[in-house]
């Protein structure tokens, strides 16, 4: 019978005096040293993730949730970091995450996923279109090609937004919406051929 | 391990006018977010505050097995109040209201949850006389058969503590502790809610417990000096033959019991 130990008499304390490390350079490194405890170097791996997080919750639907659920989403995969295979790419598993989130404040939201976006207003990444007349055909076809999008089935939409608003591989969408890779195929087909009939194949 | 740079990212553009188009239209999508650093500070924040692994369902668990999930976040609801009450109340005075013996582990339940001020979970602190070694050795040194998770392969690092009494075996994030689980109690822990789950590992019956916990090593009765003591993260602990373990470092039961049952 050993109840009469003291609870508290000694708490080893030797983690505490860790001396004060560099920042991760690479995302194995950050994730080893987040296994163990290490928040500043989660810290990093976030800041690295942030963006592609938001863009992939907001594509995906998560309208004005998207910073909840990314914020969400980076807390879950902290904790489940010990399941991440470390052969892996961690942006896929992460995304992972983020999209099941984001199904998650959609659902609880009881309506359609909003894909609420403006297209054109950023610069054109290629110098594109200068003339004003040009830009406004390539916005309005732009801006029916969002709206098309958005009237896209559920299966199909998040397919088409993976593969190219995203432009993820189609073995990254496969692990991102968690379907096969024939699944993704066959849902990025379908999902174009319905883009094709409801906004033509004609270029601007 | 791949970085954020992906090869097939500078894949060829695609002959298919649409995809083209697509993928134009993604590179001038405005998708307004708060600067990255802004986001890491939130996060970690949060993380700081709660302190605390995972009580919470792994991101690709299929819908039937949904409902545990509300009652674990009432759980750990319930755990971090105490958690607060816990760091008001002198740890003395809350009465331990129940003890289960089980593989080795005494569980105190009742007592004063996790200690408020602990450290990062999965840090292994040393045991009396703990040093590093080989699996080989480790195996030839201890008085009690135990096993390698066939899911996580040869462990990086091997450690005996307290004269063969504790072999631990460390994976970044993961630790197994296997002891003899017959003889007498090696581990006490002091636990608050959430209470340890009755589970099975293949054939042996175990215990989960699902959240942040103290852990005390009791060394043999007439050496070491003092009890050593830890915040332990969720631990799941089962006995086989004689042999009993601890495995501390997976978030969830699901991932606990597939790494428990690959023990080879």
């Amino acid at each position: 019978m050993r109840a009469g130990w003291p609870v508290t008499t000694f708490v080893a304390q030797n983690h505490l005096r860790r001396p004060v490390q560099e920042p991760p350079t690479d995302d194995d490194e950050a994730i080893s040293r987040s296994l163990a405890g290490d928040l500043a170097a989660y810290e990093v791996l976030v800041a690295r993730y942030s963006a592609v997080a938001h863009r992939t919750a907001a594509l995906l639907g998560a309208g004005d949730e998207a910073e909840d659920v990314v914020q969400e989403a980076f807390v879950k995969a902290f904790r489940h970091l010990a399941g991440f295979r470390r052969d892996a790419a961690f942006r896929p598993w992460l995304l992972r995450i983020v999209a099941n989130e984001t199904h998650t404040a959609t659902r609880a939201r009881g309506r359609r996923a909003d894909l609420a976006l403006r297209a054109g207003a950023r610069a054109e990444p290629d110098g594109g279109p200068a003339d004003p007349q040009d830009v406004a055909v390539a916005t309005d076809r732009r801006t029916r090609l969002l709206a098309a999008i958005r009237a896209l089935p559920d299966q199909e939409r998040e397919a088409v937004v993976c593969r190219y608003l995203l432009q993820l591989s189609e073995a990254e969408t496969a692990e991102v919406l968690g379907r096969p890779v024939g699944t993704v195929k066959s849902r990025t087909f379908r999902g174009l051929a319905r883009l094709r009939k409801e906004v033509g194949d004609d270029l601007f | 391990m791949t970085s954020s740079d992906d090869p097939e990212r500078t894949a060829p553009p695609p002959e298919d006018a649409l995809e083209r188009e697509l993928l134009a239209l993604g590179a001038v999508l405005e998708v307004p977010a708060p600067p990255p650093d802004a986001v890491a500070r939130a996060v970690r924040a949060r993380l700081a505050a709660e302190d605390a692994p995972a009580v919470d369902a792994a991101p690709a668990r299929p819908a039937a097995a949904r409902r545990p999930r509300r009652w674990r976040r009432v759980a750990a609801l319930v755990a971090a109040v105490t958690l607060a009450l816990a760091g008001l109340t002198p740890q003395g005075q809350a009465a331990v209201a129940r003890v289960l013996r089980f593989a080795g582990v005494q569980l105190d339940l009742g007592g004063p949850g996790p200690l408020p001020s602990g450290g990062p979970s999965g840090v292994p602190s040393p045991l009396p006389g703990e040093r590093r070694t080989s699996l080989a050795e480790a195996r030839r040194a201890v008085a009690f058969p135990f096993g390698v998770p066939a899911v996580l392969g040869e462990p990086p690092e091997v450690r005996i503590a307290d004269h063969g009494r504790v072999v631990s075996l460390l994976w970044p994030g993961v630790r197994l502790d296997a002891y003899d689980g017959l003889l007498d109690v090696v581990w006490r822990k002091e636990l608050g809610p959430p209470w340890p789950e009755d589970v099975t590992v293949g054939a042996d019956p175990g215990r989960w417990i699902a959240g942040p916990h103290e852990l005390i090593y009791l060394p043999r009765a007439g050496r070491g000096p003092v009890p050593l003591a830890r915040r332990a993260a969720a631990t799941l602990i089962w006995r086989h033959g004689g042999t009993g373990y601890r495995l501390e470092g997976p978030v969830d039961l699901t991932a606990a019991r597939r790494i428990a049952g690959s023990v080879r």
